[in-house]
């Protein structure tokens, strides 16, 4: 336990990254932008969790942040097939243009 | 002779043995009418026609069989009897078979039993016999029609319905019956069911029998919980007419409810034994005026609940004889095939009120009330019948009148207590208006289907065979001396005359003064039915130039009926000896079924039942007001008619006339008072209900208000994801916001 840094930089950091993506998801109009952003939010989530699993000295939150990665990386492999259906069938990956969940 | 009588009283099988197959009297023509109406179309006419008659004819074996067991009594051996499940006292002259419980719910149970005795013995024979002779009839009758299956499937089922009513031993299984033959007439009187008029005459004789049935059911009810509340309150001392120890009859009667049901006869029968009209002579016992102490009947009187229950069955027995107030239906019943008209409405299901009442007669005795209205009813029905019959020029319809008014003597006799006699009646009845009815239908087959007898006429001497059973049967019902009609009417009006029903001691020969102007009515109007279509000169009218003889298979079974016509005399002849001397031969035979009721009568209360035979005088008077009714109307007809015919008549004949030939405008009048109003009240409900409530605001306010719903929640949902997301983003933040303030505080 050298230099330990105290947990509140990291909460710090989570937050930031954390509103950086939110921001993308909410802003950006690529799709495949807006995957990234929805990551940035994920990896603050897991940070959050490494964070408090080091401070408390138990697995959970290890555990917890390998199932994130796990959903991130079917989420984006499912993810990028959509969207690269979505672009094969419309040329465009705009999600403004991409409204057909309204019907 | 004593040789004969041993071989008539020694039944070739075992009746215990026998006993056991009687179900199969039913299920013959059950079977049947299943083949005929699934099977019937690929089975073609000849095969229908005889599997429909078979089955009818196996029944009538199985019937003789039965009533050949009901009688058996071997030179030294006992009698047959039936154990009694609610008595020690055996039934005697009755075979019955209980096939276990039907359905029970608590501790009411119904079994599913069948009974043999002298009078559904009778009955069985009458409705197999008859019914047989008028199936090989409509062979013939039918032979034109394209859907010969559809009739002896429906035909052959109305059999098998009506002997469910006669052999049933408890009132449940005869409501199945009786709901069965109601079925079978509605069918076949809207048999031609293309024809609009012929519809709704079905229509309308299954309504008039539904608000019977409905009484007959309430009435029913009203016997459990008469019988449950009997069963509670009865003291030892009540028991004493049933049994020598009126304990075990106690115990023995309580066995039978648990074993058979609260409905079944022989337990009403007891019951009927056990409950005396005043407590003179049993100080304990429970009586007629005892007030019931528990149960939705708690107050009223045994002899009340009685009374109610019993005029509930008479609008039941009304409805389904053609009785006032429910009489309306029967003339239109005339729509459906002539056969069917012989055999459900003049010879077998319309003497179904008759038999019930005969059936229950122990409890009919109890209440004078009941009895003088069930006499009143027939006795105003039978009057207005034959009043209207005077006026119709149909021949069906007019022999429906006469039907009618028939039952109503039936009935009369029934309220007077003269149950042999009105059975009598009933059997006699059944052959002859069997026989004119088929002969009408023999005449309208002849004429190009001619049923208006003033375009008939002269038919004498075109057909024989049917004139000479025509003749035959119309003297019979019209009461002339050698043939059986006379015999049974005049015993029944006798019994009308001496009978007494204590507090309506007038009543007697009222009813007896009503029934000689019947008598003499039916006289004219049957001469005038009988002068108008067979003699003169055939009228210019007439459909066809000559008429033609019916076949074989339509003459025979009219010969036979003509024949029974006149044999069935013998039942009214006094050859039996008994107490008082002699007395007929029905009467004797009937004893063991209406012992009850007379032992119940006897003991005076209520109702004084006579047993003297008619005399010379009364046989007197009988055949004059017959000849003189006759006589009129053969006179009025034969001289009068012909030279007046073409004139018209005074308006004051015209205008009776006409009153008389819309049946009194009884029609109009419960089309005015009862169906009018009915058929407002239900616009009145759909216009308010259906169409307003249920179809305006219920649904499609509901289609509207989602519609509405829907086109509001449309602008939330945009389909864009990052609205989406930004809707979560907020609540987020509004999750955060609140953790800090709680955090905070």
């Amino acid at each position: 336990m050298v230099h330990s840094v105290d947990i509140k930089y990291y909460l710090v950091l989570a937050a930031v990254l954390f509103c950086l993506g939110m921001f993308g998801v909410l802003v950006r109009r690529n799709a495949l932008v807006v995957f990234m952003c929805v990551e940035l939010m994920l990896n603050a989530a897991n940070l959050t969790f490494l964070a408090f699993a080091r401070q408390n000295g138990d697995a959970t939150g290890h555990v917890s942040a390998f199932f994130v990665i796990a959903v991130a990386a079917a989420e984006a492999s499912i993810g990028l097939a959509i969207v690269i259906a979505v672009f094969r069938s419309r040329g465009t990956v705009n999600i403004e243009e991409i409204r057909t969940m309204k019907h | 002779m004593d040789a004969l009588k041993s071989f008539f009283m020694t039944a070739p099988v075992e009746p215990a043995v026998f006993a056991q197959s009687l179900w199969l009297i039913i299920a013959l023509p059950l079977l049947g009418a299943f083949v005929c109406g699934v099977f019937g179309k690929k089975l073609g006419r000849a095969n229908v026609n005889f599997i429909a008659c078979a089955m009818v004819a196996g029944s009538f074996a199985l019937s003789v069989l039965a009533f050949w067991c009901v009688n058996h009594a071997p030179s030294g051996g006992t009698p047959v009897a039936m154990e009694n499940a609610f008595s020690s006292s055996a039934i005697r002259y009755a075979l019955g078979y209980d096939y276990g419980i039907w359905f029970a719910a608590g501790d009411f149970r119904v079994n599913l039993g069948l009974m043999v005795d002298h009078l559904s013995g009778i009955m069985l024979l009458v409705i197999t016999g008859v019914g047989f002779l008028i199936h090989v009839y409509s062979t013939s009758y039918m032979e034109h029609d394209e859907s010969p299956w559809r009739y002896f499937a429906y035909l052959n089922l109305f059999i098998a319905a009506m002997l469910t009513l006669v052999l049933a031993d408890n009132l449940v299984l005869l409501f199945v019956g009786w709901e069965g033959v109601g079925l079978a007439s509605y069918l076949l009187i809207g048999f031609w069911y293309t024809d609009a008029a012929k519809a709704w005459a079905g229509r309308k004789a299954f309504i008039a029998n539904r608000i019977g049935d409905f009484a007959f059911l309430i009435g029913s009810f009203l016997i459990v919980l008469l019988v449950g509340a009997f069963n509670d309150q009865a003291s030892t001392s009540n028991y004493a007419p049933v049994g020598i120890n009126p304990e075990a009859a106690q115990v023995r009667f309580r066995e039978g409810l648990e074993m058979k049901g609260p409905l079944t006869f022989q337990g009403l029968e007891v019951m009927a034994n056990a409950v005396p009209a005043s407590s003179d002579k049993a100080p304990n016992a429970l009586t007629l005026q005892t007030p019931i102490q528990a149960g939705p009947l708690a107050g009223r009187t045994f002899g009340g609940v009685l009374t109610a229950a019993l005029l509930l069955f008479l609008l039941g027995a009304a409805g389904k004889s053609a009785q006032f107030p429910l009489y309306v239906w029967l003339p239109d019943a005339m729509a459906g095939p002539t056969p069917v008209s012989a055999l459900i409405h003049a010879a077998t299901m319309v003497t179904a009120g008759v038999y019930l009442f005969c059936r229950m007669s122990y409890l009919l005795v109890l209440s004078p009330t009941a009895m003088l209205v069930v006499a009143s009813i027939g006795a105003f029905t039978a009057l207005i019948a034959a009043l209207i019959a005077f006026a119709q020029d149909d021949i069906k319809k007019v022999l429906a009148y006469s039907t009618v008014s028939q039952l109503g003597l039936m009935f009369m006799g029934v309220g007077t207590g003269i149950f042999w006699a009105a059975v009598l009646h009933l059997v006699t009845h059944a052959f002859f208006k069997a026989c004119l009815f088929l002969g009408a239908g023999s005449v309208m087959h002849g004429n190009g289907d001619e049923t208006d007898i003033k375009k008939l006429g002269g038919l004498r001497h075109e057909m024989t065979w049917t004139w000479v059973t025509f003749l035959i049967a119309t003297l019979a019902i019209t009461g002339i001396a050698p043939f059986s009609g006379f015999f049974s009417k005049d015993a029944l009006l006798h019994g009308v005359h001496h009978n007494h029903l204590h507090g309506f001691e007038s009543a007697s020969t009222l009813l007896y003064a009503v029934g000689l102007v019947i008598a003499a009515c039916t006289a004219f109007y049957m001469t005038r039915l009988y002068v108008l279509t067979f003699e003169g000169q055939r009228s210019p009218e007439a459909k066809t130039e000559h008429a033609h003889e019916s076949s074989g298979y339509m003459t025979v079974p009219l010969v036979i009926l003509a024949i029974l016509s006149v044999v069935a005399l013998v039942y009214a002849l006094p050859l039996m000896p008994s107490r008082n001397g002699l007395q007929p031969v029905m009467e004797n035979f009937l004893g063991p079924v209406f012992a009850s009721a007379e032992r119940i009568a006897s003991r005076g209360a209520l109702a004084t039942l006579d047993h003297s035979v008619p005399t010379m005088a009364d046989y007197l008077i009988a055949w004059v007001v017959a000849l003189v009714g006759g006589g009129a109307a053969a006179f009025a007809y034969l001289k009068y008619y012909p030279s007046r015919g073409e004139q018209p008549a005074p308006a004051f004949a015209r205008a009776v006339r006409r009153f008389t030939q819309n049946k009194f405008y009884v029609d109009e009048v419960y089309t005015f008072l009862i169906i009018r109003p009915v058929k407002n009240l239900g616009v009145l409900l759909f216009k308010l209900v259906d169409t307003m409530l249920i179809d305006t605001v219920l649904v499609r306010g509901t289609a509207w208000v989602t519609a509405r719903v829907g086109g509001a929640l449309r602008y939330a949902q945009t389909g864009d994801a990052q609205a989406y997301a930004a809707v979560m983003a907020l609540a987020l933040l509004g999750g955060a916001v609140y953790a800090i303030i709680q955090v905070l505080q």
